[in-house]
């Protein structure tokens, strides 16, 4: 097995520049898809750690005996909300909320420190100040929190709260500062849960096909070995071996790509306020679950790409006519769509997640036969000699051209799902409506831009290693006076085509299943999010594939080529 | 045999493949011309002033050891490289000085390539890998796959049509090659050891086409190649050692004294 391994880690070494460019797209296409998969993770585990933090304001009813008084006010300064928590000791042996020390008498505050810094919104609070309310109890780093203690007769201690739920709470017997996860809070948990699902699963599809470049690159050299008598399992063991080690340089700079990128995302502001270091963190075990999972993930993408390799040493070298897909792949995604509607708005959170998540795979299901369709249609009515060869090559590997449309096609799911759910401005009318739309539109962009990194990093990564993958032919073609731009067109043409078609189609797709959920009239925010997102999707993969061009020169231009 | 190529100015053969004579070598009448060229790649020098001529359809055999600059001597006429020094000239017209672009255009509609292998898209049915040079040239794809097609019965192919590269044997691909490299109907056809991957039988047949289909079409042929039997089809042979050729032999000759 060492000397598998030893014998693996010369062939990397061995490749030359272009054998080492080819793994470095794979590092990088496994960084990105590491890095985005972090903070997808780290996304809900920050809105589980908000939820946590701030349940002590969500007094619940005691059950036993009542020990203190709690009661919930939201106050504005300006544009600012203070939260103002009311309490008062019943009983001996309260201890203050996780975060607030200590619990403070009759006419004492707690307040937070962005609170305390600043002397107009403090003014309210005229009384002592005997201590302060940590990170622990704060949802954001600024946030206004104030803690006012009273005696039980006091008159917000009796007085019931008749305004906007969201404003304030009645004061509550309770027997414990503890408190209960809100409504709200919970929301916001499906929302980033939703969000990871709608960022995760591009990702996959992503690193499968980061995965696939490794074997698909390495086809000849796994013929040869058998042809030199390696058992399959030697040459399995060495390809994933191979597939493994790169995918683990990847994950190790993701998660360096992720930490240099922290800092930044902690300032997106939802709820009104940044992030803590720590939100971010997704902490060692899913960190770890993560670095030892992409490579896993990657190995085992790379056995399912071996396959064809290993059932004959003469196998790869040749190709022949493919099986054609069946239409089954369409049957599956027709299926999944037809459940939608069957959800009213009253769906259970996790009955939606279930079915935007199967309805999104059953996309990419469907997307690699369409795509194969769309090359066999635009190579029958071809003709110029760069579309003939585009539509032959979609005919040929679907998968592969699906994979590198994928992205923006699956962003356009996720743009016509958002756009139409993103509900107008006029709609709220009060703060606290603002806000929430304030976040949903955040939330809404973060996603977009991540499937957007994921869609452009995927195309250039895609037309990076097909350019190095068929370079001999490249370079022959050119030999024999094949202007270079023909072969860009082509390759150009091969993106762009089922790009168009696909990416229409998934927004539509988008939009039909977010249509259960939201009033059928887009507003004017959702729909220019939308079409910045189209304009975005097209310029980032052209321009990705524009990158690559200098690629095909220098492969195209070989003076000599020799197989290699 | 030759009948779908009746298109060619020439009247279509009556017997099976006509044995021309060989070409009275003068610099003349050279088709293509290769004067005191000199090329190194750094230290190494592969060639060392080599001047050659190639008649109005004639085939000429490139032999020599490996690494002799045989391959680098093909690349200079065929504006595939610059050479250091020298001039190249077709039909009478200097081709060495011309930019990229213009190499370019004639190695597409003047030259042919016959590679060792790998220079058909697999992605393409045989017919269409046929077809590719002729839409290159705006031919219209019906007439350009037609065409293409009218190549496959000569060179035995008859039925491959719709198969993919993959899908040929090494044989079969490589008179594809020669089908797509003769079908804009080139002044000179290259082939740098056109045969070098296939089994010696076959890779006589496939030479054997290579030489009579080129010579039916009126081009030139310039064939690199290991093989004396291969070079015997040719009707001369030029010995490159160290970057220089050897005083120049006819191939038909010897090989007819055997
Ligand atoms: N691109 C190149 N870079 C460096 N050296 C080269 C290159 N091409 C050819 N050579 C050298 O030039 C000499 C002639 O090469 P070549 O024409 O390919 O020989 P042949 O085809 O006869 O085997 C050899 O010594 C070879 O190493
Ligand atoms: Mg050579």
């Amino acid at each position: 097995m060492t000397r598998l391994l030893d014998l693996t880690w010369r062939l990397i070494r061995g490749g030359g520049s272009r054998g080492l460019l080819g793994s470095s797209l794979t590092v990088v296409a496994v960084a990105v898809s590491t890095a985005l998969l972090l903070f997808a993770v780290a996304v809900n585990v920050a809105f589980a750690g908000r939820a946590e933090r701030a349940a002590w304001r969500n007094p619940v009813t005691a059950t036993g005996t009542p020990r203190a008084l709690e009661a919930v006010r939201v106050e504005f300064a300006g544009d600012r909300v203070i939260t103002v928590v009311h309490v008062a000791v019943l009983g001996l042996g309260v201890r203050p909320p996780r975060g607030v020390s200590p619990l403070p008498g009759p006419g004492e505050f707690v307040l937070s420190p962005a609170l305390a810094r600043d002397p107009s919104a403090a003014r309210r609070f005229p009384g002592k100040v005997v201590g302060t309310v940590g990170d622990d109890a704060l949802v954001h780093p600024g946030e206004l929190v104030a803690v006012a203690g009273h005696a039980p007769g006091d008159a917000v201690m009796t007085a019931t709260w008749r305004g906007d739920h969201r404003l304030g709470v009645s004061a509550t017997k309770v027997s414990g500062f503890a408190g209960a996860q809100d409504n709200m809070a919970v929301g916001y948990r499906v929302l980033a849960a939703l969000a990871g699902v709608l960022m995760i699963v591009p990702l996959l599809v992503f690193g499968g096909a980061a995965a696939r470049l490794t074997v698909a690159r390495r086809d000849q050299r796994l013929a040869a070995l058998r042809l030199a008598g390696a058992t399959p399992g030697q040459v399995v063991a060495m390809t994933v071996a191979e597939a493994v080690m790169t995918a683990l340089a990847g994950a190790v700079l993701g998660l360096v790509l992720y930490a240099a990128a922290a800092p930044s995302l902690q300032r997106i502001e939802i709820t009104g306020g940044t992030w803590f270091a720590s939100d971010l963190w997704p902490g060692i075990l899913p960190v770890a679950a993560v670095l030892a999972g992409v490579p896993l993930l990657v190995g085992l993408s790379g056995i399912a790409g071996l396959r064809r390799v290993v059932v004959s040493p003469l196998g790869v070298a040749r190709r022949a006519t493919p099986p054609a897909m069946r239409f089954v792949r369409v049957v599956v995604l027709m299926g999944a769509l037809a459940l939608v509607p069957a959800l009213g708005a009253g769906a259970r959170p996790t009955t939606i997640l279930v079915v935007l998540t199967l309805a999104f795979l059953a996309l990419n299901f469907a997307g690699a036969w369409v795509v194969g369709l769309i090359g066999r249609i635009s190579a029958a009515g071809a003709r110029t000699p760069a579309r003939l060869l585009a539509g032959r090559r979609l005919a040929d590997d679907p998968k592969s051209a699906w994979r590198t449309v994928s992205g923006v096609a699956l962003t356009g799911f996720v743009a016509g799902f958002t756009g139409i759910l993103t509900p107008s401005a006029e709609a709220g009318s009060d703060r606290m409506t603002a806000l929430l739309l304030h976040d949903v539109r955040v939330g809404t962009l973060v996603v977009l831009a991540v499937s957007f990194l994921i869609a452009i990093v995927s195309a250039g990564v895609t037309a990076a290693s097909s350019v190095l993958d068929r370079r001999q032919t490249y370079a022959l073609l050119r030999l024999a006076g094949t202007p270079l731009e023909v072969l860009d067109r082509a390759r150009r043409m091969e993106t762009l085509v089922p790009l168009t078609i696909m990416g229409g189609g998934s927004i539509l797709t988008g939009v039909l299943c977010a249509a259960p959920f939201a009033s059928l009239s887009p507003s004017r925010d959702g729909v220019l999010t939308l079409l910045c997102c189209v304009v975005l999707g097209f310029g980032g993969v052209v321009a990705a594939g524009a990158l690559t061009r200098p690629l095909l020169r220098a492969v195209a231009t070989d003076p000599a080529p020799r197989p290699d | 045999m030759l009948d779908a190529m009746s298109t060619t100015p020439t009247p279509p053969p009556t017997s099976v493949m006509p044995a021309l004579p060989a070409m009275p070598h003068t610099s003349g009448h050279a088709v293509l011309e290769g004067r005191a060229l000199r090329k190194s790649f750094g230290p190494t020098v592969a060639l060392a002033g080599v001047d050659i001529a190639i008649g109005r359809g004639e085939a000429v055999a490139i032999m020599g050891p490996s690494g002799s600059g045989k391959s680098t001597l093909l690349h200079c006429l065929a504006g595939i490289t610059r050479p250091d020094s020298g001039e190249v000239h077709l039909l009478g017209g200097r081709i060495d000085t011309l930019g990229e672009r213009g190499r370019s255009a004639l190695r597409r509609t003047r030259f042919g390539f016959v590679f060792q292998f790998g220079q058909l898209l697999p992605e393409l049915p045989a017919d269409e890998n046929v077809a590719l040079p002729l839409m290159l040239g705006d031919v219209s794809r019906t007439r350009a796959v037609q065409q293409a097609r009218s190549w496959f019965g000569p060179l035995g192919l008859a039925g491959l049509e719709g198969r993919r590269p993959g899908e040929l044997s090494g044989g079969q691909a490589q008179r594809v090659a020669i089908a797509r490299a003769l079908v804009t109907r080139p002044a000179v056809v290259f082939a740098d050891e056109p045969t070098g991957a296939l089994d010696q039988a076959t890779g006589h047949d496939t030479m054997r086409l290579l030489v009579e289909a080129t010579k039916h079409n009126d081009a030139c042929l310039v064939v690199v190649t290991h093989d004396p039997g291969v070079a015997a089809w040719c009707d001369r042979v030029a010995e490159v050692r160290d970057g220089a050729i050897l005083p120049f032999r006819p191939a038909r000759g010897e090989v007819r004294d055997r």
